[in-house]
C-alpha cells in the first residue's frame, strides 16, 4: 500500500474514533473529509469481494435492501447502504466504517445503492461486479440536469465495463445502454409482460420518445406505466433484445408473478414494485441463489422506511410512500386507485436542497384520476404550491386542508378515521414517518 | 358557451419543468369563468395548424435537444404566427418558448440557432456551462397599470440582451441575465419570460389578465372576470412572499 493510501485510511480511522469518543456518529462526515483531502481516497480500500451497485432513478433503495436481505440470507457478511447514503462520500464512509486499518474490507458481498451521477466517479476506483439499473426518468431537475445528461454519464462509465449488467428492458432510457459495449457479453435485460393495468396511450409524461440510435419514434405495443413499456424502434430495430429474465402473469389480486416457470407470492401489488422486483429476480440469478429464499424474500420482506410502509393508528390505516418525481407519485395514486373505498390523501412537499429546489414537477403528476377521495390535506414547506396544483386538477379546493406543520398536518388527518395515504417527497418522508410515530404516541398516551 | 381557442406548440417536446400546467390553469380558470378553453396542438410535421383562429399561442421550454429538433419545423410556422400575432392573438412564451422566438440562439458550443426574429431581442449561453440562473424568483410587473409581483422559478442558461419592454423589474433572483435588473420581454399581447412554477400556477391575476384580453378582444367590449376563490393561491403569496422577499 502506498503511503498517501495508508495516510488516508490512518487519518479516516483516527476521524471515526474521535468522533464516536465525543459521543456523535460518524454519518457522511469522514467521507465527506477524506474526499476533499484526497479525490482517489476510494483507492485505499482494498475490496476483494465481489460488488453489486443499484442505480436508477425510481426504486434504488428498495432494490438494494431486497438483494442485502437475499445476499445476507444465503451467503454470509455482507456490507450495504440500505439507508440511502448513496453519494461517493456516502459510500466512502461506509468503507471507513468496515475496513481494517490497512484499508482491507472484510465480507463476503458489497451491495450499494449508488446515485446515478456517482456511477462513474465510484466505479473507476472500486472494482464493480454487477450493475443494476432500473430507470431513469425526470428527476430533480435543478440539481441532477436532463434525464439525457445523466444517461450519457452512466453510458460513459459502460463503454469500458466489463462486468455484469442487469438492465430494464421494457425503459427505453436503460435499454439503449446494453449498447454501450458491444465487447460485454453480461448484458442481461429483464422485461415484464403486460400487465391488468397497462394502457395503449401512454397516461403520464416522460422521457425517451425517440429512439436514441435513429431519432425516429418509437413505437410501443403497450404502457405499464410512465414511459416503461413493450416498445421497440420501427427503423433500427432497437428494442428487440432478448430478455435475460422474463415476468410473466403479474396478478395484482394475488399478489404474484412468475418467472421461470414458478409462481412468487409477493407483499405488495403495483406494477412499480413487481418491476423492482424484476431486477432483484434478475440480479439474484446471477449469483445462483435458493430459490427457497426468493420466495421467502418476496412474500415476507418489508423495506419499510416510507416506501409503501403501512401503519395502523386508531382504527385508520395509513399506507405511506416517498415519491421524489412524478412517476414516484403516480405510481402512488395509482396503488390508492385500485382501493374501492373511500380514502384520504396527505401530500408533503418540501424543497430543501436534497429535493431540488424546483417544485413545478408536481405538475406532471396526474391528479385528474383521482377516485373516490374525500379530503386532502397538504404539508410541508410548499405545502400550498401542491395545494393549488391539486385544486386546478379539478378538485373541490374547499375539501383541501393546509397544514405546513406536520404535527398540525397529522391532527388535521386522523380527525376522521378510515382509509389513508400518504405520499412525501425525498426530505419529507423521515419527518412524515416521525410525524406519524410522534402521533401515535400521543393518542396511546392520551387512551 | 363563450369559447377560447389556444394553441399548444410542442406540448410533446416542450414541456421540461412542468410547464404545460400553464395550459391546465387557463383552462381551469376559464371553466371557473363559464368559458370553454379549447387546445389544439402542433406538433413536428404537422401541416394543416390553424394559426389564424387561436386566440392564445403558447410554447414552454424544453432540453437542448428537444429545442434543436423542432428549431426547423418552428421556422416553417413563422409567417403563421406572425400574421397571428399582428393581428392581436395572445403570445405565451416560457424560457425556450421566450429564447426561440428572439433573433437567434447561441449555444454554450458557440453555435448559432436561428430564431424566429419576431422580436429584436437574442439570447446568448454563458461561456461556463455550468454557470446557469437557477432558484426562486421574484419579480414585479404592471397589470393595466397596477403593480404586481410575479413568483415563479428560474433555471437557465441563456442570457437574453436586448429587450427594450421587459416582463417585469427583478426583486429577487437572476432574470435575463446574471443579476439582472429585468426579467423577460412584454408588449399588450405578449408575455415571454424564464419564470416556470408554472408561471400561472402561483399569479393567478396574470391569468386572469390573459382571459381579459383574450375575451374583450373576441366581443370588442371590455371584459371583466368573475371573482373567484383564491384562496389557496393569496395565502401561498402571502408565504413565498414573505419568505423570498425577506430573505434578500
Amino acid at each position: 500500500m502506498s503511503v498517501k493510501n495508508s495516510l488516508t485510511i490512518w487519518f479516516g480511522k483516527f476521524m471515526v474514533k474521535c468522533l464516536r469518543l465525543i459521543g456523535r456518529d460518524a454519518g457522511n462526515a469522514p467521507g465527506l473529509v477524506l474526499w476533499t483531502l484526497n479525490k482517489d481516497c476510494l483507492k485505499a480500500f482494498k475490496v476483494e469481494c465481489p460488488i453489486i451497485a443499484v442505480t436508477g432513478t425510481n426504486g434504488k433503495t428498495s432494490v438494494t435492501n431486497y438483494l442485502s436481505h437475499i445476499f445476507a440470507s444465503g451467503k454470509g457478511k455482507i456490507i450495504t447502504n440500505t439507508q440511502g447514503n448513496n453519494l461517493d462520500t456516502g459510500i466512502c464512509s461506509l468503507l471507513l466504517a468496515n475496513c481494517d486499518m490497512k484499508g482491507r474490507v472484510k465480507a463476503d458481498y458489497l451491495v450499494l445503492e449508488t446515485d446515478e451521477s456517482h456511477v462513474p466517479v465510484i466505479y473507476s476506483k472500486l472494482k464493480l461486479e454487477t450493475l443494476v439499473l432500473l430507470n431513469f426518468f425526470r428527476d430533480q431537475l435543478d440539481r441532477n440536469g436532463e434525464v439525457e445528461t445523466l444517461i450519457l454519464k452512466v453510458k460513459k462509465f459502460l463503454e469500458t465495463f466489463e462486468g455484469n449488467v442487469v438492465l430494464n428492458a421494457d425503459d427505453p432510457n436503460v435499454a439503449r445502454l446494453g449498447r454501450a459495449n458491444p465487447n460485454n457479453k453480461n448484458i442481461f435485460y429483464f422485461s415484464v409482460e403486460r400487465y391488468s393495468g397497462a394502457t395503449d396511450e401512454p397516461y403520464e409524461v416522460g422521457e425517451g420518445k425517440f429512439c436514441p440510435f435513429c431519432d425516429t419514434e418509437l413505437v410501443y405495443d403497450y404502457y405499464q406505466y410512465s414511459h416503461v413499456g413493450r416498445f421497440h424502434c420501427p427503423k433500427c430495430r432497437f428494442g428487440e433484445d432478448k430478455p435475460f429474465t422474463l415476468i410473466k402473469n403479474v396478478d395484482l389480486s394475488a399478489p404474484s408473478f412468475e418467472a421461470d416457470g414458478e409462481t412468487y407470492k409477493t407483499a405488495h401489488n403495483s406494477i412499480y414494485y413487481m418491476y423492482n422486483l424484476a431486477a432483484v429476480y434478475t440480479a439474484a440469478k446471477l449469483y445462483d441463489f435458493d430459490k427457497k429464499i426468493l420466495h421467502d424474500t418476496f412474500e415476507h420482506f418489508e423495506v419499510n422506511n416510507g416506501r409503501l410502509e403501512t401503519f395502523n393508528i386508531a382504527g385508520s390505516e395509513l399506507m405511506v410512500n416517498l415519491a421524489k418525481n412524478p412517476v414516484g407519485a403516480n405510481m402512488t395514486l395509482r396503488v390508492m386507485n385500485e382501493q374501492e373505498c373511500e380514502k384520504e390523501l396527505l401530500f408533503v412537499l418540501n424543497d430543501n436542497l436534497a429535493d431540488g429546489h424546483d417544485v413545478s414537477w408536481i405538475w406532471d403528476i396526474n391528479f385528474s384520476i383521482f377516485r373516490d377521495v374525500t379530503r386532502v390535506v397538504t404539508s410541508g414547506t410548499r405545502a400550498y404550491d401542491i395545494a393549488i396544483r391539486i385544486k386546478c386538477s379539478g378538485y373541490d379546493p374547499d375539501k383541501i386542508v393546509v397544514r405546513p406543520d406536520l404535527d398540525d398536518a397529522m391532527e388535521e388527518l386522523f380527525k376522521n378515521s378510515g382509509r389513508k395515504f400518504a405520499i412525501a417527497n425525498y426530505t419529507a418522508v423521515q419527518p412524515t414517518r416521525a410525524a406519524i410515530k410522534r402521533y401515535k404516541e400521543r393518542r396511546e398516551a392520551n387512551g | 358557451m363563450a369559447e377560447l381557442k389556444l394553441l399548444h406548440m410542442y406540448p410533446n417536446l416542450l414541456d421540461l419543468y412542468g410547464d404545460s400546467g400553464n395550459v391546465e390553469i387557463l383552462k381551469y380558470r376559464c371553466g371557473l369563468r363559464g368559458i370553454e378553453l379549447k387546445v389544439s396542438r402542433r406538433i413536428i410535421g404537422d401541416t394543416d395548424t390553424d394559426f389564424e383562429s387561436a386566440d392564445i399561442i403558447y410554447l414552454g421550454g424544453g432540453a437542448d435537444l428537444e429545442q434543436q429538433m423542432l428549431a426547423d419545423d418552428l421556422l416553417k410556422c413563422a409567417d403563421g404566427i406572425r400574421a397571428a400575432y399582428e393581428n392581436g392573438a395572445f403570445l405565451l412564451m416560457i424560457c425556450g418558448g421566450y429564447q426561440l422566438l428572439g433573433q437567434y440562439y447561441l449555444d454554450s458550443n458557440g453555435e448559432k440557432i436561428k430564431g424566429l426574429g419576431l422580436f429584436d431581442y437574442y439570447t446568448e449561453a454563458s461561456s461556463d456551462k455550468r454557470k446557469r440562473c437557477i432558484g426562486n424568483i421574484v419579480i414585479e410587473t404592471k397589470i393595466d397599470g397596477e403593480s404586481y409581483k410575479v413568483i415563479g422559478f428560474e433555471n437557465h442558461g441563456g442570457q437574453t440582451k436586448g429587450v427594450k419592454t421587459e416582463f417585469g423589474k427583478v426583486l429577487a433572483g437572476n432574470g435575463n441575465e446574471f443579476s439582472s435588473a429585468i426579467e423577460g420581454y412584454m408588449e399588450e399581447n405578449v408575455i415571454a419570460t424564464y419564470l416556470h412554477g408554472p408561471l400561472l400556477s402561483k399569479n393567478p391575476k396574470l391569468s386572469d389578465r390573459i382571459i381579459s384580453y383574450c375575451m374583450s378582444r373576441q366581443t370588442g367590449e371590455k371584459y371583466t372576470p368573475a371573482a373567484v376563490n383564491d384562496k389557496l393561491e393569496e395565502e401561498c403569496r402571502e408565504v413565498l412572499l414573505e419568505r423570498l422577499l425577506g430573505e434578500k
